[in-house]
């Protein structure tokens, strides 16, 4: 009997804490989703089903984050699967101060987010800074530019700070899965007379997809999730807002607890999907 | 390497360390910048005249801005204690059962762990704020703490069990044979064989608190418990922003764990590798 009941003791600390402070707290967020509750009209809280959901769909603020978070996800996503790749491979070269080189590789993943936009933001400074010294010193233009003023080149600013993030750790599946490799493989491709492009596209990459398929599918994940940089960057404005930020404020500034958690869910959903793929990539097996 | 090659190597180095170590560089640049210069309509990339004043006033006690940026690591390390404190015991039992034990329930707690790492953070957050406006919560770095750890649990638990599953179970069979219980054979073989994922664990905790924003943001509203992050985000939004000091206090802010990723390298990278990879 004691056996038996032994592990559900062990992990009661952990389902306890993961009720009260996540599963609880998920589920009710998908009630308030189906009620007016405005913290201005605290007397008027009441079921309007999937009413919040049909005005939302309906409301332009809404579609404007829509299309950034898109933005964010594709250009971040294709960005760091191409970095992170060659990045591998670059870190895969045997050198003295590889070891160095990995560390640097993995700050940028180390460090709190917000602080990595405002490193960012400065670089990308309005008036002189470090970015406007450049093209200004290289004769490309003569007035200082303004990079975060403009929707989409602050959304490619943002997307380049979270690719920035991601890298590190798609680098290293890369360079795990490279790794993986058995030596024999290649030395029975060159046998064989496999020249090196051959010997990468038959081996190497085949090999290499279900480890950038942990990468991408996590760098989506992350890029759907953007909210420090987007702060960092650009403020609370709505100039490049995602959906994350279009629920932050339609919470916390607007107080509309209804609308806002109806907004979470929508995200949830759009990151559920993407969250199946990389549950599916993590329990994909490779043979050799 | 080919003289050719070389080149080539030489060059993508150049090119990485100018990505990756860039923005710091620019970032201590400005932090040593006078107020004065910060404006000048040059090209000029480094500043006439150093100053360390923002450093000065940042890390000194009595000035406004120094005691609001010391009491954020504060915070920030307090809330790393108890993450660690609760956090890693917890998810070690959890992954023990999970990597060692059978039991009813096995495989549908390992999914729902997996499930709640893509949950955004917004979508518990908001009932989240109404339990600690209604319980006082809001200047409690403990409570906090429980938030962050609920944030990262299903990740360390995950990591953990992966490690756990690869030690030999003949060595605890062995174990049980002499006589051992569970526990014993938990803290004799387990435990110090794991020491490695420990520190992993922990490092990756400690990293994970010392970035929070988007939760204190929401759940913390005193100088009791906002954590670093916050503190710089305040310095960059009030009425007027003071680049140096700002830039100062990012440097201060990403001082400890930067130093803390290079010192543990390499039990950063496996751990960050261990999650993701089945183990």
């Amino acid at each position: 009997m004691r056996k038996k009941i032994l592990p559900y003791i062990l992990l009661s600390p952990m389902l306890l804490i993961m009720i009260v402070l996540v599963f609880y707290p998920v589920t009710a967020t998908f009630s308030y989703s189906l009620k007016k509750w405005k913290l201005t009209a605290p007397n008027d809280i009441h079921m309007v089903g999937l009413g919040n959901y049909a005005d939302i769909l309906k409301s332009d603020s809404f579609w404007y984050s829509f299309w950034n978070t898109l933005f964010l996800l594709i250009v971040v996503v294709l960005m760091t699967t191409v970095l992170g790749f060659l990045v591998s491979i670059f870190l895969n070269i045997d050198v003295k101060w590889s070891g160095s080189l990995m560390a640097a590789a993995m700050l940028p993943w180390a460090l709190p987010p917000y602080v990595n936009g405002i490193l960012w933001r400065f670089v990308f400074s309005s008036g002189y800074g470090f970015m406007n010294k450049v093209v200004i010193g290289l004769g490309f233009v003569d007035k200082p530019v303004e990079w975060l003023g403009g929707r989409w080149p602050l959304l490619f600013i943002t997307a380049l700070v979270v690719t920035w993030r991601s890298i590190p750790f798609t680098a290293l599946v890369c360079l795990a899965g490279r790794q993986a490799i058995p030596a024999g493989l290649y030395e029975a491709a060159r046998i064989d007379g496999g020249n090196k492009r051959t010997i990468f596209r038959r081996i190497t990459l085949p090999l290499m997809l279900p480890f950038l398929a942990i990468g991408i599918t996590s760098a989506s994940v992350t890029a759907i999730n953007v909210f420090d940089e987007i702060i960092a960057l650009s403020g609370y404005s709505d100039l490049g807002k995602n959906l994350l930020v279009e629920s932050y404020l339609t919470t916390f500034s607007f107080l509309d607890f209804g609308k806002g958690s109806a907004v979470t869910y929508l995200v949830m959903l759009f990151a559920g999907i993407l969250g199946v793929f990389y549950l599916i990539s993590l329990d994909r097996e490779v043979e050799y | 390497m080919k003289a050719g090659k070389k080149i080539g190597y030489f060059m993508a180095l150049t090119v990485f360390l100018i990505l990756t170590l860039g923005p710091f560089l620019w970032t201590f640049v400005l932090s040593i910048t006078p107020e004065y210069a910060m404006m000048d309509k040059t090209t000029r990339l480094l500043p006439e005249v150093i100053t360390y004043d923002n450093y000065r006033e940042l890390l000194t006690n009595g000035t406004q801005k120094g005691g609001i940026l010391i009491a954020g690591i504060k915070n920030a390390l307090k809330a790393v204690g108890v993450s660690l404190v609760f956090g890693i015991p917890i998810a070690m039992l959890s992954a023990y059962a999970l990597s060692r034990m059978t039991f009813k329930g096995r495989r549908v707690i390992k999914n729902l762990l997996l499930i709640t790492m893509v949950i955004p953070v917004m979508a518990t957050i908001i009932p989240l704020f109404r339990l600690f406006v209604a319980r006082q919560w809001l200047d409690d770095v403990f409570w906090l703490s429980m938030v962050y750890i609920s944030s990262y649990l299903p990740m360390v638990t995950w990591l953990m069990s992966n490690y756990f599953a690869s030690i030999p179970k003949e060595l605890e069979e062995a174990a049980r044979i002499d006589g051992c219980g569970w526990a014993a054979s938990f803290l004799r073989i387990i435990l110090p064989a794991s020491y490695p994922i420990i520190l992993s664990a922990a490092l990756i905790m400690f990293l994970n608190t010392w970035s929070q924003f988007q939760i204190p943001l929401i759940l913390a509203s005193s100088l009791e418990t906002k954590p670093v992050a916050i503190v710089v985000s305040e310095f960059m939004t009030k009425d007027s922003v003071q680049y140096g000091l700002t830039a100062a206090a990012g440097m201060i802010a990403v001082l400890p764990p930067a130093a803390a990723a290079l010192v543990f390298r390499r039990f950063l990278v496996s751990g960050m590798m261990g999650g993701a990879v089945k183990g």
